[in-house]
Protein backbone atom coordinates (compact mmCIF):
# COMPACT_ATOMS: atom_id res chain seq x y z
CA UNK A 1 0.00 0.00 0.00
CA UNK A 2 2.91 2.33 0.71
CA UNK A 3 4.00 2.06 -2.91
CA UNK A 4 0.51 3.06 -4.07
CA UNK A 5 0.47 5.99 -1.62
CA UNK A 6 3.85 7.15 -2.91
CA UNK A 7 2.77 6.81 -6.55
CA UNK A 8 -0.47 8.71 -5.93
CA UNK A 9 1.30 11.57 -4.19
CA UNK A 10 3.99 11.80 -6.86
CA UNK A 11 1.59 11.80 -9.79
CA UNK A 12 -0.04 14.93 -8.38
CA UNK A 13 3.31 16.39 -7.43
CA UNK A 14 2.43 20.10 -7.59
CA UNK A 15 -0.70 19.67 -5.51
CA UNK A 16 1.20 17.54 -2.98
CA UNK A 17 3.94 20.15 -2.86
CA UNK A 18 1.56 23.05 -2.20
CA UNK A 19 -0.40 21.15 0.44
CA UNK A 20 2.80 20.04 2.18
CA UNK A 21 4.14 23.61 1.98
CA UNK A 22 1.07 24.96 3.75
CA UNK A 23 1.51 22.43 6.53
CA UNK A 24 5.25 23.19 6.66
CA UNK A 25 4.56 26.88 7.30
CA UNK A 26 2.19 26.04 10.17
CA UNK A 27 4.55 23.52 11.75
CA UNK A 28 7.57 25.82 11.26
CA UNK A 29 5.74 28.62 13.07
CA UNK A 30 4.93 26.33 15.97
CA UNK A 31 8.47 24.95 16.22
CA UNK A 32 10.03 28.42 15.99
CA UNK A 33 7.76 29.79 18.71
CA UNK A 34 8.35 26.76 20.91
CA UNK A 35 12.12 27.18 20.48
CA UNK A 36 11.73 30.86 21.33
CA UNK A 37 9.64 30.12 24.42
CA UNK A 38 12.09 27.47 25.55
CA UNK A 39 14.85 30.06 25.13
CA UNK A 40 12.79 32.49 27.19
CA UNK A 41 12.40 29.88 29.90
CA UNK A 42 16.13 29.34 30.01
CA UNK A 43 16.61 33.09 30.17
CA UNK A 44 14.02 33.28 32.91
CA UNK A 45 15.99 30.64 34.80
CA UNK A 46 18.94 33.00 34.76
CA UNK A 47 16.67 35.88 35.64
CA UNK A 48 15.40 34.08 38.73
CA UNK A 49 18.86 33.16 39.89
CA UNK A 50 20.60 36.47 39.18
CA UNK A 51 23.94 36.67 40.91
CA UNK A 52 23.45 33.23 42.43
CA UNK A 53 20.21 34.13 44.22
CA UNK A 54 17.54 31.58 45.11
CA UNK A 55 14.52 33.78 44.56
CA UNK A 56 13.55 37.23 43.35
CA UNK A 57 11.00 39.60 44.83
CA UNK A 58 9.06 41.59 42.23
CA UNK A 59 6.07 43.88 42.11
CA UNK A 60 2.92 41.81 41.60
CA UNK A 61 0.75 41.97 38.47
CA UNK A 62 3.27 43.62 36.16
CA UNK A 63 3.31 43.21 32.36
CA UNK A 64 6.76 41.65 32.60
CA UNK A 65 9.36 41.29 35.37
CA UNK A 66 11.53 44.15 34.07
CA UNK A 67 8.58 46.55 34.53
CA UNK A 68 8.48 45.87 38.28
CA UNK A 69 8.97 48.83 40.67
CA UNK A 70 9.70 48.35 44.40
CA UNK A 71 10.82 50.81 47.09
CA UNK A 72 14.47 50.33 47.99
CA UNK A 73 13.50 50.38 51.66
CA UNK A 74 12.09 46.89 51.26
CA UNK A 75 15.65 45.50 51.14
CA UNK A 76 16.40 46.28 54.79
CA UNK A 77 13.08 44.79 55.89
CA UNK A 78 13.71 41.66 53.89
CA UNK A 79 17.16 41.20 55.42
CA UNK A 80 15.58 41.18 58.87
CA UNK A 81 13.45 38.16 58.07
CA UNK A 82 14.66 34.84 59.50
CA UNK A 83 14.34 32.94 56.20
CA UNK A 84 16.58 35.48 54.38
CA UNK A 85 20.38 35.26 54.58
CA UNK A 86 21.16 38.09 52.15
CA UNK A 87 19.09 40.42 50.00
CA UNK A 88 20.38 42.85 47.40
CA UNK A 89 18.47 45.27 45.16
CA UNK A 90 18.68 45.48 41.38
CA UNK A 91 17.50 48.22 39.07
CA UNK A 92 17.25 46.97 35.49
CA UNK A 93 17.85 49.55 32.77
CA UNK A 94 16.46 48.20 29.51
CA UNK A 95 17.29 49.71 26.14
CA UNK A 96 19.94 51.80 27.84
CA UNK A 97 22.60 50.93 25.29
CA UNK A 98 22.03 52.38 21.85
CA UNK A 99 24.80 50.21 20.47
CA UNK A 100 22.94 47.06 21.59
CA UNK A 101 19.34 47.75 22.51
CA UNK A 102 18.80 44.21 23.78
CA UNK A 103 21.53 44.44 26.42
CA UNK A 104 20.43 45.04 30.01
CA UNK A 105 22.27 47.37 32.37
CA UNK A 106 22.03 46.18 35.97
CA UNK A 107 22.08 48.82 38.64
CA UNK A 108 23.50 46.90 41.62
CA UNK A 109 24.67 47.63 45.16
CA UNK A 110 28.50 47.40 45.03
CA UNK A 111 28.44 45.74 48.45
CA UNK A 112 25.74 43.21 47.53
CA UNK A 113 26.30 39.58 46.58
CA UNK A 114 25.26 40.22 42.98
CA UNK A 115 28.25 42.47 42.30
CA UNK A 116 30.47 40.48 44.61
CA UNK A 117 29.84 37.21 42.68
CA UNK A 118 30.95 38.64 39.31
CA UNK A 119 34.31 37.23 38.28
CA UNK A 120 36.54 39.88 36.76
CA UNK A 121 38.41 38.76 33.66
CA UNK A 122 40.04 42.12 33.06
CA UNK A 123 40.44 45.56 34.67
CA UNK A 124 39.18 46.35 38.15
CA UNK A 125 35.97 47.10 40.05
CA UNK A 126 34.59 50.67 39.65
CA UNK A 127 35.54 53.28 42.21
CA UNK A 128 32.63 54.35 44.41
CA UNK A 129 30.75 57.34 42.93
CA UNK A 130 32.91 57.41 39.78
CA UNK A 131 31.22 57.32 36.33
CA UNK A 132 32.48 53.81 35.72
CA UNK A 133 30.87 50.59 34.62
CA UNK A 134 31.59 46.87 34.47
CA UNK A 135 30.74 45.12 31.22
CA UNK A 136 30.02 41.45 30.60
CA UNK A 137 32.49 39.53 28.47
CA UNK A 138 29.92 38.85 25.71
CA UNK A 139 29.01 42.53 25.46
CA UNK A 140 32.69 43.49 25.56
CA UNK A 141 33.43 41.12 22.70
CA UNK A 142 30.44 42.33 20.72
CA UNK A 143 31.18 46.05 21.13
CA UNK A 144 34.97 45.62 21.22
CA UNK A 145 35.18 47.14 24.72
CA UNK A 146 38.27 46.99 26.91
CA UNK A 147 39.05 48.47 30.31
CA UNK A 148 39.42 52.17 29.64
CA UNK A 149 36.90 52.24 26.78
CA UNK A 150 33.90 54.55 27.00
CA UNK A 151 30.36 53.19 26.92
CA UNK A 152 27.31 55.45 26.51
CA UNK A 153 24.36 54.45 28.70
CA UNK A 154 21.17 56.41 28.04
CA UNK A 155 23.32 59.04 26.41
CA UNK A 156 25.74 59.40 29.34
CA UNK A 157 29.39 58.35 28.99
CA UNK A 158 30.81 55.77 31.41
CA UNK A 159 34.33 54.46 31.44
CA UNK A 160 34.72 50.70 31.42
CA UNK A 161 36.52 49.81 34.65
CA UNK A 162 36.53 46.05 34.10
CA UNK A 163 35.15 43.06 32.23
CA UNK A 164 33.35 40.24 34.06
CA UNK A 165 31.99 36.77 33.48
CA UNK A 166 29.08 35.31 35.42
CA UNK A 167 27.97 32.38 33.28
CA UNK A 168 24.43 33.72 32.90
CA UNK A 169 23.80 34.63 29.25
CA UNK A 170 22.15 37.96 29.66
CA UNK A 171 24.29 39.05 32.61
CA UNK A 172 27.32 38.47 30.42
CA UNK A 173 25.56 40.27 27.56
CA UNK A 174 24.92 43.34 29.73
CA UNK A 175 26.68 45.78 32.03
CA UNK A 176 26.68 46.53 35.76
CA UNK A 177 26.44 50.05 37.10
CA UNK A 178 26.48 51.25 40.69
CA UNK A 179 22.85 51.28 41.92
CA UNK A 180 22.87 54.95 42.94
CA UNK A 181 24.14 55.93 39.50
CA UNK A 182 21.49 53.80 37.78
CA UNK A 183 18.80 55.47 39.90
CA UNK A 184 20.05 58.93 38.93
CA UNK A 185 20.29 57.91 35.29
CA UNK A 186 16.68 56.73 35.22
CA UNK A 187 15.40 59.44 37.57
CA UNK A 188 14.12 56.77 39.95
CA UNK A 189 15.67 57.60 43.30
CA UNK A 190 15.02 55.03 46.03
CA UNK A 191 13.38 52.65 43.59
CA UNK A 192 14.50 49.24 42.43
CA UNK A 193 13.18 46.69 39.96
CA UNK A 194 13.52 43.68 42.22
CA UNK A 195 15.35 42.30 45.19
CA UNK A 196 17.29 39.08 44.78
CA UNK A 197 17.53 36.89 47.84
CA UNK A 198 19.80 34.19 49.19
CA UNK A 199 18.00 32.05 51.73
CA UNK A 200 19.09 31.04 55.21
CA UNK A 201 20.35 27.44 55.44
CA UNK A 202 17.59 24.82 55.53
CA UNK A 203 14.84 27.12 54.30
CA UNK A 204 12.83 25.91 51.30
CA UNK A 205 12.31 28.45 48.52
CA UNK A 206 8.56 27.75 48.29
CA UNK A 207 8.10 28.23 52.03
CA UNK A 208 10.11 31.45 52.00
CA UNK A 209 8.17 32.72 48.98
CA UNK A 210 4.85 32.16 50.72
CA UNK A 211 5.97 33.95 53.88
CA UNK A 212 7.50 36.91 52.03
CA UNK A 213 4.43 37.43 49.86
CA UNK A 214 2.26 37.37 52.99
CA UNK A 215 4.47 39.88 54.79
CA UNK A 216 4.87 42.21 51.79
CA UNK A 217 1.51 42.69 50.10
CA UNK A 218 1.76 43.74 46.46
CA UNK A 219 4.88 41.68 45.84
CA UNK A 220 5.35 38.45 43.98
CA UNK A 221 8.18 36.08 44.67
CA UNK A 222 9.58 34.11 41.76
CA UNK A 223 11.37 30.90 42.55
CA UNK A 224 11.41 29.02 39.23
CA UNK A 225 11.65 29.88 35.50
CA UNK A 226 8.10 28.74 34.71
CA UNK A 227 6.84 31.15 37.33
CA UNK A 228 8.96 33.94 35.87
CA UNK A 229 7.31 33.37 32.51
CA UNK A 230 3.86 33.24 34.05
CA UNK A 231 4.39 36.40 36.05
CA UNK A 232 5.20 38.35 32.93
CA UNK A 233 2.21 39.13 30.77
CA UNK A 234 4.51 38.89 27.72
CA UNK A 235 5.48 35.33 28.58
CA UNK A 236 1.85 34.44 29.13
CA UNK A 237 0.95 36.13 25.88
CA UNK A 238 3.53 34.08 23.99
CA UNK A 239 2.29 30.84 25.56
CA UNK A 240 -1.28 31.70 24.61
CA UNK A 241 -0.22 32.82 21.15
CA UNK A 242 1.42 29.44 20.60
CA UNK A 243 -1.76 27.67 21.63
CA UNK A 244 -3.80 29.84 19.27
CA UNK A 245 -1.33 29.24 16.42
CA UNK A 246 -1.40 25.48 17.06
CA UNK A 247 -5.19 25.50 16.86
CA UNK A 248 -5.19 27.69 13.74
CA UNK A 249 -2.51 25.52 12.12
CA UNK A 250 -4.56 22.43 12.89
CA UNK A 251 -7.75 23.91 11.46
CA UNK A 252 -6.20 25.50 8.36
CA UNK A 253 -3.96 22.49 7.74
CA UNK A 254 -6.81 20.03 8.19
CA UNK A 255 -9.04 22.03 5.83
CA UNK A 256 -6.23 22.12 3.29
CA UNK A 257 -5.66 18.37 3.52
CA UNK A 258 -9.41 17.71 3.46
CA UNK A 259 -9.75 19.81 0.33
CA UNK A 260 -6.83 18.10 -1.37
CA UNK A 261 -7.95 14.61 -0.46
CA UNK A 262 -11.61 15.27 -1.24
CA UNK A 263 -10.62 16.51 -4.70
CA UNK A 264 -8.43 13.48 -5.09
CA UNK A 265 -11.29 11.16 -4.09
CA UNK A 266 -13.64 12.78 -6.61
CA UNK A 267 -11.05 12.59 -9.39
CA UNK A 268 -10.18 9.00 -8.57
CA UNK A 269 -13.65 7.58 -8.09
CA UNK A 270 -13.07 5.03 -10.84
CA UNK A 271 -9.76 3.93 -9.39
CA UNK A 272 -11.19 3.64 -5.88
CA UNK A 273 -14.21 1.80 -7.25
CA UNK A 274 -11.85 -0.60 -8.95
CA UNK A 275 -9.99 -1.27 -5.70
CA UNK A 276 -13.33 -2.10 -4.14
CA UNK A 277 -14.18 -4.33 -7.11
CA UNK A 278 -11.00 -6.36 -6.73
CA UNK A 279 -11.74 -7.06 -3.08
CA UNK A 280 -10.40 -4.14 -1.08
CA UNK A 281 -12.75 -3.67 1.85
CA UNK A 282 -14.09 -0.18 2.71
CA UNK A 283 -11.69 0.12 5.65
CA UNK A 284 -8.66 -0.66 3.49
CA UNK A 285 -9.68 1.82 0.77
CA UNK A 286 -10.34 4.44 3.46
CA UNK A 287 -6.92 3.65 4.96
CA UNK A 288 -5.33 4.40 1.61
CA UNK A 289 -6.92 7.85 1.55
CA UNK A 290 -6.09 8.47 5.20
CA UNK A 291 -2.55 7.23 4.57
CA UNK A 292 -2.12 9.67 1.70
CA UNK A 293 -3.36 12.51 3.91
CA UNK A 294 -0.97 11.56 6.69
CA UNK A 295 1.94 11.08 4.27
CA UNK A 296 1.54 14.57 2.77
CA UNK A 297 1.22 16.03 6.28
CA UNK A 298 4.30 14.24 7.57
CA UNK A 299 6.24 15.48 4.54
CA UNK A 300 5.08 19.01 5.30
CA UNK A 301 5.80 18.60 9.00
CA UNK A 302 9.33 17.32 8.31
CA UNK A 303 10.06 20.39 6.18
CA UNK A 304 8.35 22.51 8.84
CA UNK A 305 10.68 21.16 11.56
CA UNK A 306 13.69 22.21 9.53
CA UNK A 307 12.30 25.65 8.74
CA UNK A 308 11.17 26.04 12.36
CA UNK A 309 14.70 25.50 13.69
CA UNK A 310 16.00 28.15 11.28
CA UNK A 311 12.97 30.36 11.98
CA UNK A 312 13.64 30.28 15.73
CA UNK A 313 17.01 31.97 15.24
CA UNK A 314 15.56 34.47 12.79
CA UNK A 315 12.77 35.30 15.23
CA UNK A 316 15.07 36.30 18.11
CA UNK A 317 17.12 38.41 15.73
CA UNK A 318 14.00 40.08 14.32
CA UNK A 319 12.80 40.86 17.84
CA UNK A 320 16.22 42.19 18.80
CA UNK A 321 16.53 39.90 21.81
CA UNK A 322 19.32 37.67 20.58
CA UNK A 323 21.62 38.96 23.32
CA UNK A 324 19.66 37.36 26.11
CA UNK A 325 17.30 34.90 24.44
CA UNK A 326 18.83 31.97 22.66
CA UNK A 327 16.24 29.79 20.84
CA UNK A 328 16.35 26.32 22.29
CA UNK A 329 15.14 23.44 20.16
CA UNK A 330 14.17 20.44 22.27
CA UNK A 331 13.16 16.95 21.22
CA UNK A 332 9.75 17.57 22.77
CA UNK A 333 9.41 20.80 20.78
CA UNK A 334 10.17 18.95 17.55
CA UNK A 335 7.91 16.10 18.65
CA UNK A 336 5.02 18.50 19.18
CA UNK A 337 5.57 19.95 15.69
CA UNK A 338 5.52 16.46 14.19
CA UNK A 339 2.48 15.56 16.25
CA UNK A 340 0.62 18.58 14.91
CA UNK A 341 1.59 17.50 11.38
CA UNK A 342 0.27 13.97 11.90
CA UNK A 343 -2.89 15.34 13.57
CA UNK A 344 -3.47 17.56 10.52
CA UNK A 345 -3.18 14.50 8.26
CA UNK A 346 -5.56 12.43 10.37
CA UNK A 347 -8.13 15.21 10.81
CA UNK A 348 -7.91 16.22 7.16
CA UNK A 349 -8.18 12.66 5.92
CA UNK A 350 -11.19 11.62 8.00
CA UNK A 351 -13.92 13.16 5.85
CA UNK A 352 -12.56 12.03 2.45
CA UNK A 353 -11.92 8.57 3.91
CA UNK A 354 -15.47 8.43 5.23
CA UNK A 355 -16.77 9.43 1.80
CA UNK A 356 -14.87 6.55 0.27
CA UNK A 357 -16.55 4.07 2.59
CA UNK A 358 -19.95 5.37 1.35
CA UNK A 359 -18.97 4.98 -2.30
CA UNK A 360 -20.93 2.48 -4.41
CA UNK A 361 -18.41 0.55 -6.52
CA UNK A 362 -20.58 0.31 -9.63
CA UNK A 363 -21.34 4.03 -9.63
CA UNK A 364 -17.68 4.81 -8.98
CA UNK A 365 -16.60 2.61 -11.87
CA UNK A 366 -19.03 4.32 -14.21
CA UNK A 367 -17.33 7.65 -13.36
CA UNK A 368 -14.16 6.60 -15.23
CA UNK B 1 -1.21 -22.88 -10.08
CA UNK B 2 -3.82 -24.73 -8.01
CA UNK B 3 -7.18 -25.47 -9.59
CA UNK B 4 -9.97 -24.12 -7.39
CA UNK B 5 -13.39 -25.68 -7.86
CA UNK B 6 -16.10 -23.50 -9.34
CA UNK B 7 -18.62 -21.69 -7.18
CA UNK B 8 -22.33 -22.36 -7.24
CA UNK B 9 -24.43 -19.26 -7.92
CA UNK B 10 -28.12 -18.95 -7.08
CA UNK B 11 -30.12 -15.85 -7.89
CA UNK B 12 -33.51 -15.87 -6.18
CA UNK B 13 -36.21 -13.43 -7.29
CA UNK B 14 -33.84 -10.51 -7.57
CA UNK B 15 -35.10 -7.04 -8.42
CA UNK B 16 -33.15 -3.85 -8.79
CA UNK B 17 -34.09 -0.32 -9.74
CA UNK B 18 -32.17 2.91 -10.16
CA UNK B 19 -34.48 5.75 -9.24
CA UNK B 20 -37.64 5.30 -11.28
CA UNK B 21 -36.00 2.89 -13.71
CA UNK B 22 -36.47 -0.80 -12.99
CA UNK B 23 -33.32 -2.56 -14.22
CA UNK B 24 -34.15 -6.11 -13.10
CA UNK B 25 -37.47 -7.58 -12.15
CA UNK B 26 -37.85 -10.81 -10.19
CA UNK B 27 -34.94 -12.61 -11.84
CA UNK B 28 -33.99 -16.12 -10.76
CA UNK B 29 -31.06 -18.11 -12.06
CA UNK B 30 -29.02 -21.09 -10.96
CA UNK B 31 -25.50 -21.71 -12.13
CA UNK B 32 -23.75 -24.98 -11.31
CA UNK B 33 -20.11 -25.10 -10.13
CA UNK B 34 -17.78 -24.93 -13.13
CA UNK B 35 -20.53 -24.01 -15.56
CA UNK B 36 -19.98 -21.34 -18.23
CA UNK B 37 -23.04 -19.21 -18.86
CA UNK B 38 -23.40 -16.53 -21.49
CA UNK B 39 -25.80 -13.71 -20.64
CA UNK B 40 -27.15 -11.90 -23.65
CA UNK B 41 -29.68 -9.20 -24.25
CA UNK B 42 -30.10 -5.81 -25.80
CA UNK B 43 -28.57 -2.68 -24.37
CA UNK B 44 -30.36 -1.69 -21.16
CA UNK B 45 -31.83 -5.15 -20.62
CA UNK B 46 -30.14 -5.47 -17.20
CA UNK B 47 -27.21 -7.80 -18.04
CA UNK B 48 -24.54 -5.71 -16.36
CA UNK B 49 -26.82 -5.03 -13.39
CA UNK B 50 -27.33 -8.77 -12.93
CA UNK B 51 -23.57 -9.30 -12.96
CA UNK B 52 -23.07 -6.41 -10.51
CA UNK B 53 -25.60 -7.97 -8.14
CA UNK B 54 -23.95 -11.39 -8.37
CA UNK B 55 -20.57 -9.78 -7.68
CA UNK B 56 -21.91 -7.74 -4.75
CA UNK B 57 -21.18 -4.40 -6.41
CA UNK B 58 -24.80 -3.44 -5.83
CA UNK B 59 -27.35 -4.59 -3.30
CA UNK B 60 -30.63 -5.95 -4.66
CA UNK B 61 -33.88 -4.16 -3.76
CA UNK B 62 -35.59 -7.52 -3.47
CA UNK B 63 -34.59 -11.18 -3.55
CA UNK B 64 -31.12 -12.47 -2.83
CA UNK B 65 -27.94 -13.80 -4.34
CA UNK B 66 -26.30 -16.90 -2.90
CA UNK B 67 -22.76 -18.01 -3.57
CA UNK B 68 -22.12 -21.58 -2.50
CA UNK B 69 -25.32 -21.34 -0.47
CA UNK B 70 -24.25 -18.19 1.42
CA UNK B 71 -26.37 -15.09 0.95
CA UNK B 72 -24.46 -12.04 -0.16
CA UNK B 73 -24.83 -9.00 2.14
CA UNK B 74 -26.09 -11.30 4.89
CA UNK B 75 -23.88 -14.36 5.34
CA UNK B 76 -21.08 -13.16 3.10
CA UNK B 77 -19.80 -9.56 2.98
CA UNK B 78 -19.53 -8.50 -0.66
CA UNK B 79 -15.97 -7.17 -0.28
CA UNK B 80 -14.95 -10.50 1.19
CA UNK B 81 -16.72 -12.33 -1.64
CA UNK B 82 -14.78 -10.28 -4.20
CA UNK B 83 -11.58 -10.93 -2.30
CA UNK B 84 -12.02 -14.67 -1.93
CA UNK B 85 -14.52 -15.98 -4.48
CA UNK B 86 -15.27 -13.55 -7.31
CA UNK B 87 -13.09 -12.08 -10.04
CA UNK B 88 -14.24 -9.31 -12.40
CA UNK B 89 -13.32 -8.47 -15.98
CA UNK B 90 -14.91 -5.39 -17.52
CA UNK B 91 -15.34 -4.06 -21.03
CA UNK B 92 -12.59 -1.54 -20.33
CA UNK B 93 -9.47 -2.89 -18.72
CA UNK B 94 -9.55 -0.26 -15.90
CA UNK B 95 -5.85 -0.67 -15.19
CA UNK B 96 -4.25 1.89 -12.87
CA UNK B 97 -2.32 4.13 -15.26
CA UNK B 98 0.67 4.79 -13.00
CA UNK B 99 1.33 1.16 -12.14
CA UNK B 100 3.08 -1.44 -14.30
CA UNK B 101 1.21 -4.49 -15.58
CA UNK B 102 2.72 -6.55 -12.77
CA UNK B 103 1.82 -3.99 -10.12
CA UNK B 104 -1.75 -3.86 -11.45
CA UNK B 105 -2.05 -7.62 -11.05
CA UNK B 106 -0.71 -7.27 -7.51
CA UNK B 107 -3.44 -4.80 -6.48
CA UNK B 108 -6.05 -7.42 -5.45
CA UNK B 109 -3.33 -9.28 -3.55
CA UNK B 110 -2.55 -6.12 -1.55
CA UNK B 111 -6.24 -6.03 -0.64
CA UNK B 112 -5.98 -9.63 0.49
CA UNK B 113 -2.93 -8.88 2.65
CA UNK B 114 -0.52 -11.09 0.66
CA UNK B 115 3.16 -10.36 1.36
CA UNK B 116 5.21 -8.51 -1.20
CA UNK B 117 7.44 -11.36 -2.41
CA UNK B 118 4.49 -13.70 -2.77
CA UNK B 119 2.50 -11.00 -4.59
CA UNK B 120 5.27 -10.51 -7.07
CA UNK B 121 5.66 -14.24 -7.67
CA UNK B 122 1.95 -14.75 -8.22
CA UNK B 123 1.58 -11.71 -10.46
CA UNK B 124 4.41 -12.84 -12.71
CA UNK B 125 2.99 -16.37 -12.87
CA UNK B 126 -0.39 -14.98 -13.89
CA UNK B 127 1.09 -12.72 -16.55
CA UNK B 128 2.91 -15.80 -17.84
CA UNK B 129 -0.40 -17.66 -17.82
CA UNK B 130 -2.12 -14.99 -19.94
CA UNK B 131 0.89 -14.82 -22.27
CA UNK B 132 2.15 -11.37 -21.48
CA UNK B 133 5.04 -11.96 -19.07
CA UNK B 134 7.45 -10.05 -21.33
CA UNK B 135 5.38 -6.89 -20.79
CA UNK B 136 5.28 -7.20 -16.99
CA UNK B 137 7.08 -3.94 -16.25
CA UNK B 138 5.30 -1.90 -18.91
CA UNK B 139 2.77 0.77 -18.06
CA UNK B 140 -0.78 0.41 -19.42
CA UNK B 141 -0.08 3.27 -21.84
CA UNK B 142 2.61 1.09 -23.40
CA UNK B 143 0.27 -1.85 -23.99
CA UNK B 144 -2.24 -2.49 -26.77
CA UNK B 145 -5.94 -2.86 -25.98
CA UNK B 146 -5.76 -6.65 -26.20
CA UNK B 147 -2.67 -6.78 -24.02
CA UNK B 148 -4.27 -4.51 -21.43
CA UNK B 149 -7.34 -6.70 -21.33
CA UNK B 150 -5.17 -9.77 -20.79
CA UNK B 151 -3.55 -7.96 -17.85
CA UNK B 152 -7.08 -7.26 -16.58
CA UNK B 153 -7.85 -11.00 -16.85
CA UNK B 154 -4.68 -11.79 -14.91
CA UNK B 155 -5.73 -9.25 -12.25
CA UNK B 156 -9.18 -10.89 -12.04
CA UNK B 157 -7.48 -14.23 -11.42
CA UNK B 158 -5.03 -12.94 -8.82
CA UNK B 159 -7.05 -14.04 -5.82
CA UNK B 160 -7.75 -17.44 -7.40
CA UNK B 161 -11.49 -16.83 -7.78
CA UNK B 162 -13.97 -19.67 -8.16
CA UNK B 163 -16.39 -17.42 -10.00
CA UNK B 164 -15.29 -15.20 -12.87
CA UNK B 165 -17.69 -12.47 -13.97
CA UNK B 166 -16.90 -10.91 -17.33
CA UNK B 167 -18.94 -7.90 -18.42
CA UNK B 168 -18.53 -7.53 -22.18
CA UNK B 169 -14.82 -8.33 -21.94
CA UNK B 170 -14.31 -7.97 -25.69
CA UNK B 171 -16.53 -4.94 -26.21
CA UNK B 172 -13.62 -2.55 -26.68
CA UNK B 173 -11.41 -4.88 -28.73
CA UNK B 174 -10.96 -5.61 -32.42
CA UNK B 175 -12.00 -9.03 -33.69
CA UNK B 176 -8.54 -10.60 -33.46
CA UNK B 177 -7.98 -9.40 -29.92
CA UNK B 178 -11.54 -10.42 -29.01
CA UNK B 179 -10.90 -13.96 -30.15
CA UNK B 180 -7.68 -14.14 -28.15
CA UNK B 181 -9.30 -12.84 -24.98
CA UNK B 182 -12.26 -15.22 -25.31
CA UNK B 183 -9.88 -18.12 -26.00
CA UNK B 184 -8.02 -17.14 -22.86
CA UNK B 185 -11.12 -16.87 -20.67
CA UNK B 186 -12.58 -20.19 -21.72
CA UNK B 187 -9.20 -21.94 -21.58
CA UNK B 188 -8.61 -20.70 -18.06
CA UNK B 189 -12.12 -21.73 -17.08
CA UNK B 190 -11.35 -25.24 -18.37
CA UNK B 191 -7.99 -25.40 -16.61
CA UNK B 192 -9.06 -23.88 -13.33
CA UNK B 193 -12.57 -25.26 -13.15
CA UNK B 194 -14.05 -21.84 -12.40
CA UNK B 195 -17.66 -20.92 -12.89
CA UNK B 196 -17.83 -18.34 -15.66
CA UNK B 197 -20.56 -15.81 -16.37
CA UNK B 198 -20.00 -13.73 -19.47
CA UNK B 199 -22.14 -10.82 -20.56
CA UNK B 200 -21.65 -10.27 -24.28
CA UNK B 201 -23.16 -9.14 -27.54
CA UNK B 202 -20.66 -11.43 -29.25
CA UNK B 203 -22.54 -14.43 -30.68
CA UNK B 204 -19.40 -16.58 -30.48
CA UNK B 205 -19.56 -16.40 -26.69
CA UNK B 206 -22.85 -18.29 -26.77
CA UNK B 207 -21.33 -21.10 -28.80
CA UNK B 208 -18.43 -21.47 -26.36
CA UNK B 209 -20.61 -21.37 -23.22
CA UNK B 210 -22.46 -24.34 -21.74
CA UNK B 211 -25.66 -22.34 -21.67
CA UNK B 212 -27.03 -19.01 -22.74
CA UNK B 213 -29.60 -16.95 -20.87
CA UNK B 214 -31.20 -13.81 -22.22
CA UNK B 215 -32.57 -10.74 -20.53
CA UNK B 216 -35.37 -8.68 -21.99
CA UNK B 217 -36.20 -5.42 -20.22
CA UNK B 218 -35.02 -6.73 -16.89
CA UNK B 219 -36.78 -10.09 -17.18
CA UNK B 220 -35.06 -13.40 -17.73
CA UNK B 221 -36.17 -14.98 -21.03
CA UNK B 222 -36.12 -18.55 -22.29
CA UNK B 223 -34.07 -19.52 -25.31
CA UNK B 224 -37.10 -18.90 -27.55
CA UNK B 225 -37.55 -15.46 -26.08
CA UNK B 226 -40.54 -16.25 -23.84
CA UNK B 227 -40.27 -14.75 -20.39
CA UNK B 228 -39.60 -17.02 -17.42
CA UNK B 229 -42.14 -16.62 -14.68
CA UNK B 230 -40.57 -16.85 -11.29
CA UNK B 231 -42.64 -18.77 -8.81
Amino acid sequence: MLAIIRTNLLRRFTRTLFTASGIAVGVATIVALLAFTQGLKETAAGFVHLGGSELGVFQANVSEPTASVLPQSIVARLEQRPEVAHATPLLLVVEGLKSDASAIVFGADPAGFFTHNLVLTGGRRPATGAPEVLVGDRLAAQLHLLPGSVLAISGHPYRVAGVYHSGVLFEDSGAVLELAQAQRLTSRPAEVTDVVVQLAPGVRASTAARRIERSFPGTQVITDPQQALRVGANGTLISKAILVIVVIALIVGAISVTNTMAMSVIERQGELGLLSTVGWGPVRVASLILGEGIAVSVLGAAAGLLFGVIGGSLLVRALGVSAYVSPSVTAWGLGRGLLVGVAIGVLGGIYPAWRVTRMRPLKALSAT
Amino acid sequence: MSAPAGAEVTVEGVSKGFGRVSALHDVSLSVSPGEAVAITGRSGSGKSTLLALIGGLEQPDGGRVLIDGRALWKDLHPARARREVVGFVFQRHLLLATLSARANVEVPLIGAGVRRAERRRRALALLEEVGIADRAEHLPSELSGGESQRVAVARALANEPRLLLADEPTGALDSTSSERVLDLLFRLREELGMTLLVVSYDSSVGTRADRTVSLIDGHLAAADGALFQHR
